[in-house]
């Protein structure tokens, strides 16, 4: 028998109104190893730490530490038990020096700041972890802060280290230092998690990897050594949607959408985007596909005008809208569904009529006054036609379901007859029902002549949809595919970012 | 074990923000019993007076409506910021910014007649109380400034501002000393309705019916909504931001001003430091009651008004200021805490379940 594992989460369910965010999830942990846990937006990975680290209990299924079952019923009991989590959003007290955060919360009351300061100097130096205990926090770069964080878990202890995509905040450089950290702690007998969807990461840092799919395990404790970067990407992009017949193409025409040479920071003022060029004609479904992350947001929302460019050019029908307003962009025909529906697509707490009429209320006016009778008319005619199933058009959208909003919004967006479409994410947490309608959208305005640019994480959507196939990494543009006629193995190469000799665009 | 936990409802309840008035204010009236038992007065008489007072008779509503008038301007002119998400905590200052145009109309056009000098000095406090909403407008248009803090601030600039004018280059000569203004002309005060009540109902009527009608059957006040719901899909939608939150805070402070030039000319005979008696912070608590639209902030500005004018009547009878001061504190906490559950449904669930998935708030 092999000795028992650090971590055990035994076939973990976990369901939220109207989602199963965990379907039997496993993780095997073993002590002194740094342990991915990879999948995409929505695979149920932070639910899954959620349920180690305490913050939800599991509705089925078993935690335990070293063999021994757990029932953690809130996340102090979790701490108590070894387990550390760092979040993604810091925790720390900006006006707190780093010494004073790492010892916030822990069970001394008398405290000497010189003997803190000395001891949480030890700590962090015993792990590699360069700190200057007296500085106060807010001074620190977002790297500092977040060795603060892994210092505040291993004062207290912890031997299970969680870590949820610890390097979204960190520059290169820190991200290979956090690696290092990692290693010191592995070494020391502990256990890292380290959730991420960046596969250099992972095979960088990384012993083994557990890969989870709509809320199940699909690869469980993978040897990274002896896994390649490939294999790993085609199992979290997996096969979710239909393998559906293929539409037939179109010959394509003219082009609609032209971006050169198009470089845009991301959120957190980082460089994101890369000298992207692409063409988009008319009548052809343009596939961006890509792990998460690697730019394909920023891409759509500048081409939508609600990302600037810092360098570059975005042509519309051969205008030039590089810096043209969304709403101008909306004129000139350009229609875009968002990754994130409501919030950005869609006004929260606001009624299905409200929402309907975002693109056209301007269209409804007499003087400076809004025409109830045609506004409900026109959201009526809208949800008739795209099959939108909804209680009072009154009534605010938070009573209709996910793959209701997304044909409410897409069926806005399409009424119009757009030029180009640019939909990111169409179809991403929607039922089997859903991902067919909106695909069916997609197509048939292709086929009416529009240009679409479709970004996916679901490489079976591209393939069944896309006419060509572009692959982002890390801002760039890296590969072309026909989809026709490529090995899926091939695309997850270059989803890695390993290039094939040839077939760069 | 069970706790209890407030789960917010996919909708508020339907008519429910009425039906928590009625339960909060018996639930008040019940606990203010037996306060007023305990410091020796007889709660029905008490009551009775209040009611008798504020609602009972024509002169007892032109109290209530005068009252009402100051309350319900503050209170709308902090839904309008509220109603896309904003917080205008300055309606205090604009008042008395607005009172100081007002003044400043009256003391240069004191030979004017009547219907001109009323125009001019409403004119005038309306742009007093926009000029204080500028600075807070601008910073937080362009560079993002939280306007929480900036419009709360400069409520203790107007005051210090007003205080420094009755003190000084305002004050009247034959004040005896005392920080007042001289008396207006009479052709400054507006016109009488009946009883005590003066033109000022119509004023503020007037003005929250325009705001309403604005607010919900324009694509102005769609376009504020959409931008309170949420302000990246406004962007989307091509709703411009920064000419939104300008207009709006700049309207807010414009309504809180009117208040002030109303106040004055309408109630008061002469600029005093107490010329808002608190009115600005009251409108925070009657736009959150009215959660936040014109036609809601109408009513409960006359609720409020009734509270307070039946409030200082029962002082005549003997109730202490500070019990009456209570009670009326009761009766408005009993309206807010019941209108919780407008919004939220209570439920017991066992001890140790996470709620938060369904969107529990405190438990």
């Amino acid at each position: 028998m092999s000795q028992a594992a650090a971590v055990e989460l035994v076939d973990i369910w976990k369901r939220f109104p109207g989602v199963v965010a965990n379907a039997g999830a496993n993780l095997r942990v073993e002590r002194g190893t740094v342990h991915a846990v990879l999948g995409e937006n929505g695979a149920g990975k932070s639910t899954l730490m959620n349920v180690l680290s305490g913050v939800y209990r599991p509705d089925e299924g078993e935690v335990r530490l070293d063999g021994t079952p757990q029932r953690f019923h809130t996340p102090a009991d979790a701490l108590a038990a070894g387990i550390g989590m760092v979040h993604q959003e810091f925790r720390l007290v900006p006006s707190f020096t780093v010494a004073e955060n790492v010892v916030l919360g822990s069970a001394e009351r008398i405290l000497r700041r010189q003997d803190v300061e000395a001891r949480v100097d030890e700590v962090a130096r015993r792990f590699g972890l360069a700190t200057e205990p007296d500085r106060p926090v807010w001074q620190l770069s977002m790297g500092e802060r977040q060795r603060v964080e892994i210092l505040k878990a291993l004062w207290r202890d912890a031997r299970i280290l969680i870590l949820d995509e610890p390097t979204a905040v960190l520059t290169p450089n820190e991200a290979d230092e956090l690696g290092e950290v990692l290693r010191h702690m592995a070494d020391d007998g502990r256990s890292v998690i380290f959730i991420s969807h960046k596969l250099h990461e992972v095979t960088g840092f990384c012993d083994v990897a557990t890969v989870l799919r709509g809320g199940e395990t699909v690869a469980a404790s993978l040897p990274v050594a002896e896994t390649d970067a490939a294999t790993l990407a085609n199992l979290m992009v997996g096969s979710t949607s239909l393998a559906g017949e293929r539409p037939p193409s179109r010959t394509p025409g003219e082009v609609r959408l032209a971006v050169s040479g198009l470089c845009a920071l991301g959120d957190r003022g980082l460089p994101t985007l890369h000298d992207v060029d692409l063409e988009v004609r008319s009548g052809e479904i343009v596939g961006i596909a890509g792990v998460a992350g690697n730019g394909q947001r920023e891409l759509a929302q500048v081409a939508a005008g609600l990302r600037g460019a810092t360098a570059g050019s975005v042509h519309l029908d051969g205008k030039d809208v590089t810096s043209a307003p969304p709403r101008r962009r909306f004129g000139l025909g350009l229609c875009y569904i968002p990754e994130d529906r409501i919030g950005v697509g869609l006004a929260p707490r606001l009624s299905v009529v409200e929402n309907a009429v975002l693109r056209t209320y301007k269209g409804h006016r007499r003087g400076p006054f809004l025409v109830g009778s045609r506004l409900t008319a026109y959201c009526r005619d809208l949800v008739e036609r795209f099959g939108v199933r909804t209680g009072a058009l009154g009534d605010p959208i938070a009573g209709l379901s996910g793959g209701n909003l997304q044909r409410l919004l897409v069926g806005r967006e399409l009424s119009g007859r757009p030029d180009v479409v640019v939909a990111a994410q169409p179809t991403r947490g929607l039922d089997v029902q859903g991902v067919k309608a909106i695909q069916d959208l997609l197509v048939a305005e292709r086929d009416a002549g529009a240009a679409v640019l479709l970004i996916s994480e679901d490489l079976d959507e591209l393939l069944t949809l896309a006419d060509r196939l572009l692959v982002m990494h890390e801002g760039r543009i890296v590969a072309a595919f026909d989809p026709m006629d490529s090995e899926r193995s091939v695309i997850g190469e270059a989803m890695a970012g390993h290039l094939a000799d040839e077939g760069a665009a | 074990m069970k706790r209890p936990v407030l789960v917010r409802r996919h909708r508020p309840l339907r008519g429910g923000q009425p039906l928590a008035f009625a339960v909060g204010l018996i639930l008040a009236l019940a606990v203010g019993a037996v306060l007023l038992m305990a410091a020796d007065h007889e709660p029905l008489r008490v009551y009775q007076r209040m009611f008798e007072k504020s609602l009972g008779d024509q002169n007892a509503w032109s109290l209530t409506l005068n009252r009402a008038v100051p309350l319900g301007l503050a209170g709308l002119a902090v839904a309008v910021a509220g109603s896309m998400g904003l917080w205008n905590i300055g309606a205090e200052g604009q008042i008395l910014a607005g009172a100081m145009g007002a003044a400043w109309v009256a003391r240069i056009g004191g030979t004017w007649p009547g219907p001109m000098l009323l125009t001019g000095m409403l004119v005038g406090a309306v742009i007093g109380g926009g000029l204080l909403a500028l600075v807070p407008a601008m910073a937080r248009a362009r560079i993002g400034v939280n306007e929480i803090i900036t419009t709360l601030m400069l409520n203790e600039i107007a005051l210090r501002l007003l205080q420094w004018l009755i003190h000084g280059p305002w004050k009247d000569p034959d004040s005896y000393n005392f920080p007042l203004t001289p008396l207006l002309p009479d052709q400054a005060h507006l016109p009488t309705l009946f009883g005590r009540a003066h033109f000022g109902v119509i004023i503020a009527g007037a003005v929250i019916l325009v705001f309403g009608v604005a607010a919900s059957r324009t694509a102005w006040g769609y376009e504020l909504r959409v931008a309170g719901s949420s302000a990246d899909t406004a962007r989307y939608a091509g709703i411009s931001l920064k000419r939104k939150i300008l207009t709006v805070l700049l309207l807010s402070g414009g309504v809180a001003g009117l208040a002030g030039g109303v106040e004055l000319s309408g109630t008061a005979d002469r600029l005093t430091e107490g010329i808002s008696n608190g009115f600005g912070y009251a409108g925070i608590i009657v736009a959150a009651l009215a959660l936040m639209r014109p036609s809601g902030v109408a009513a409960v500005a006359l609720l409020f008004g009734a509270v307070q004018v039946g409030g200082q009547s029962i002082q005549i009878i003997g109730v202490p200021a500070s019990v009456s001061t209570i009670l009326q504190a009761f009766i408005l906490f009993g309206a807010i805490g019941a209108g919780v559950f407008v919004r939220y449904s209570l439920r017991l669930v066992p001890m140790g379940v996470d709620a938060s998935g369904e969107g529990e708030i405190a438990a």
